[in-house]
């Protein structure tokens, strides 16, 4: 049996076992939910009657309920990959029962309509808009909390939340909101976007790409399920060893990050592979779009230092469920060890946040201002500086712990040498700008924002790397004010601006942008009200994750949480512009900024194998400005064909 | 002749799923394995890394297990042994498919599963029969999760030399494109690198150089 495969090539098939798809036919989010749930239900009722129950140890628990969680939680993934599908394919590799090319377009959602996206589908278009989906929930959800978060803030006249509470809450928004900002461009754009920017018909694996979106989907439960199990009460870092003495709850944390770093690594694998070994024919290094150049630098990041992070929590669960002593001084464990290799991916991840989102709005500021980017080779430069620096720098959070106090002058250095590649980052961008004529649209809007918010995070940040002012500083909330800068201010509006651009592409929709540009604004003029009144009580001293303060702090906090309900009464406008829009905007033609890259140059909404040819690239992807080489040749054919036809004639 | 027909009869194997030459897929998968072996890497510098932290500090002296009761070094270089044999295996069944003898190959997979099959559980035994609980100190939660790594790894190992059987029976592994069986003898060299560090480091960094640890407190009571 044969297949023709692109309308090109007849391949022999392997034997076609059953329908195409096989066990995949009969898989899908709600099997995926039900199967979780059996067995996790299962794994706990069959524990708790092993278990001798009815002793309690030193955290006030029941001997053995925190490995009977833990192994509840494990259950829950485990069911739930099941479910969704996710061992069908090891399976068949392992029987040899590869997949035949019905197999793959089955997989790849071929005529399965919206439900595809419920399933554990492998077309890297239909896993973007999943991804895009998780972090738009993602994000309300951790804006709900951060709402929740400003109102205890901001009633400076009573106690709205148990302190205990307030506590879970600040701790499950910050990983929440981390988790959220990590997927935010890299997951969307990074899945649809860049293989048609590449020219490739797919990523590298595509049963990967959708291993690594339904990981992080097994992901969450366990993590929102901490409120309801004691919460995390110390903070995202959950500092050991206050980590070793948390109610339950702990686990979910611990559960969701342990399966987010696989899903984080197998994406890395991914889109390295991807982008390495599938570019079009012509597009050599150099000719790469540097949104590519930004995914490629996260990915390499996070690839290297999460399993760092994921191992600083199996350890901390293997302390908290079996007693074991990673962490706990008293037997011979380090909270130090912890705390390093916490930061050791800790770090890194805030440039795996921003890259992306720079990189995105570099890469589209060029189509809105009609012009070459200023120094492209600067650009990368300064992806790779960040990337080599940001190992180096990690103990700059560990200022304050007492651990190794003479590390803490070279890593300022280093810390104030990242200021440099990434300052690259905001030349390159304002030497575009720099006597362009402006073609003002949402998305140019947010590369506006994003200067501005970069460049006073960024500025604040050499402040706080600082050892003599971070003792003065640490703990503040002047620091959570500068790392929402870079986060939020740098990181969210400029995937705001990066969605705004991409959204035709993805949804084959314009986006209104009169209603967005109004969420957007207002969203960044609330964001200095909220940020800026936070710099200023951190300057007079409050603490962060403190809520009870005083009185001196008042207006600080009644001005930053009215700030942060506009805030959240611009996303939701913002919000209603993106589903009114996906519903029944107004249709986009296949390049509607007219720019060159290789996804504006195939049809919307996208084919099921992108491309009806593979494309091959003959020019720079900034060439605004710039003849086409081969017009001009064509132009001087037809020149002299006419010359031809005349002297006929 | 038409394309398709010329496709259809060109000498080199195309992939069922894409259309594209095997000898492409298989470059993007070994960049693929190359990836996945970093990033375990990065993991297994985590572990060890724990290990030389909590050795070298010695903290509240309580690293070292009840009455300096450490493991036998012997069954870690046992295991050691097994995963480097059973890789050395799996290279010979690969070198043998290479040349297209596929007698070669079905034996080199077959010492390589079950090699691994039996260092495997003698990873379990030795998880089973230490001397120590893994709440007895830092050495000995330390070397427990080594040893716990070193079953995951061999468990993936397992799993994947014992594909290769079926998978040559199917079809899937010739000649021409062998590249899945190389792969596996990738993954198990890096194996073999992790296995060796981690019994490296737990018989020779035994007893901790820091005789005056550090105390915190009233911790020890």
């Amino acid at each position: 049996m044969t297949a023709v495969i692109h309308e090109q090539q007849a391949v022999p098939q392997p034997k076609q076992h059953g329908k195409p798809g096989g066990f995949l036919r009969h898989t899908n989010i709600v099997t995926g939910v039900l199967l979780g749930v059996i067995l996790a239900v299962a794994t706990y009722v069959i524990g708790g009657l092993l278990v001798p129950w009815g002793t309690e140890d030193s955290n006030f628990a029941q001997v053995g309920q925190e490995a009977l969680i833990a192994a509840t939680y494990a259950a829950w993934v485990i069911g739930f990959m099941i479910g969704i599908g996710a061992f069908a394919g090891p399976i068949r590799w392992w029987l040899g029962h590869d997949l035949t090319h019905a197999d793959a377009e089955y997989m790849a959602g071929k005529d399965q309509g919206k439900w595809k996206y419920w399933k554990y589908t492998t077309d890297h278009k239909v896993v973007g808009i999943q991804y895009l989906v998780m972090a738009m929930a993602l994000l309300g959800f951790g804006g709900l909390l951060a709402m929740l978060i400003r109102t205890e803030l901001g009633v400076t006249w009573a106690e709205v939340f148990d302190p205990n509470f307030y506590n879970s809450i600040i701790g499950t928004h910050g990983i929440v909101m981390v988790i959220a900002m990590i997927i935010v461009v890299a997951g969307p754009l990074g899945n649809f976007i860049m293989p048609l920017m590449i020219g490739a018909r797919d990523m590298a694996f595509p049963r990967l790409n959708a291993l690594s979106f339904w990981l992080l989907f097994a992901a969450v439960p366990p993590l929102a399920s901490n409120l309801l199990l004691g919460g995390i009460r110390d903070g995202w870092t959950v500092y050991q060893p206050l980590g070793t003495q948390a109610p339950v709850g702990m686990i979910g944390y611990q559960i969701c990050i342990i399966t987010f770093a696989f899903s984080t690594g197998i994406a890395g694998v991914n889109l390295i592979t991807t982008i390495v070994t599938m570019r079009a024919r012509g597009m050599t290094w150099n000719r790469v779009p540097i949104f590519v150049i930004g995914i490629l630098a996260a990915a390499i990041m996070g690839l290297v230092w999460f399993p760092m992070y994921q191992y600083s929590q199996v350890l901390a669960l293997s302390d908290f469920a079996f007693q074991s002593s990673f962490f706990i001084p008293q037997n011979g464990g380090s909270v130090w060890l912890y705390e390093n290799l916490f930061w050791l991916l800790g770090h890194p991840e805030v440039y795996v946040i921003v890259i992306p989102a720079t990189a995105a709005l570099l890469e589209l500021m060029v189509v809105f201002l009609r012009k070459p980017l200023f120094s492209y080779k600067i650009a990368v430069a300064g992806f790779a500086g960040v990337v080599g620096i940001s190992s180096l720098v990690w103990v700059h959070h560990m200022y304050m712990t007492g651990w190794s106090p003479a590390a803490g002058y070279p890593f300022m250095l280093s810390t104030e040498l990242i200021s440099i590649p990434f300052g690259f980052l905001v030349l390159v961008m304002l030497g575009t700008i720099w006597r362009g004529k402006v073609w003002t649209r949402l998305p140019m809007m947010c590369v506006y924002a994003m200067i501005w918010n970069k460049i006073i995070g960024g500025i604040t940040g050499v402040y706080l790397s600082d050892v003599p002012v971070d003792q003065y500083m640490h703990g503040s909330m002047f620091v959570v004010a500068h790392f929402h800068f870079m986060l939020m201010g740098a990181g969210l509006f400029g995937a705001m601006g990066a969605i705004a651009y991409w959204f035709p592409k993805m949804t084959g929709r314009m986006l209104n942008e009169r209603i967005g540009s109004i969420g957007f604004w207002l969203s960044f003029f609330a964001f200095q009200l909220t940020f800026g009144s936070m710099f200023v009580a951190g300057l007079q001293g409050q603490p962060r994750r403190v809520l009870q303060f005083d009185n001196a702090f008042n207006v600080s906090n009644w001005l930053s949480t009215i700030g942060a309900y506009l805030i959240g009464v611009g996303m939701l406008i913002f919000l209603y512009a993106i589903i009114t829009s996906w519903r029944s905007g107004q249709v986009a033609p296949s390049n509607p900024w007219g720019a060159k890259t290789l996804e504006w140059q195939t049809a919307t909404p996208v084919p099921l194998e992108n491309f009806p040819v593979l494309p091959v690239v003959t020019s720079d992807p900034y060439d605004y400005g710039v003849p086409d080489p081969y017009l001009a040749i064509e132009k001087k054919l037809s020149d002299e064909n006419q010359d031809v036809t005349a002297g006929a004639r | 002749m038409s394309e398709l027909a010329a496709n259809t009869q060109s000498a080199v194997p195309r992939s069922a799923t894409t259309g594209e030459p095997v000898t492409t897929t298989a470059r993007r998968n070994r960049l693929g394995i190359w990836m996945c072996i970093v990033s375990d890497a990065t993991g297994t510098v985590a572990l060890l890394v724990a290990y030389v932290y909590l050795w070298s500090l010695n903290v509240n002296n309580a690293w070292a297990p009840p009455k300096d009761t450490w493991a036998d070094p012997i069954p870690f270089w046992l295991i050691t042994a097994g995963v480097i044999v059973a890789t050395l295996a799996m290279w010979w069944a690969v070198s043998g498919i290479r040349a297209g003898r596929t007698g070669q190959f079905v034996a080199g997979s077959v010492i390589a599963s079950l090699v691994t099959l039996v260092t495997l559980i003698g990873q379990i035994v030795q998880l089973s029969t230490f001397p120590f609980d893994i709440t007895d100190g830092a050495y000995a939660s330390a070397t427990f999760w080594l040893c716990i790594a070193t079953a995951l790894h061999l468990s993936v190992v397992g799993f994947l030399t014992s594909a290769m059987i079926g998978r040559l029976r199917a079809g899937r592994i010739t000649r021409e494109d062998h590249s899945h069986a190389r792969l596996v003898a990738m993954w198990m060299t890096w194996v073999c690198v992790a296995v060796f560090a981690g019994a490296f480091f737990a018989t020779t960094l035994n007893a901790s150089p820091n005789s005056n640890s550090p105390t915190f407190g009233t911790f020890q009571e």
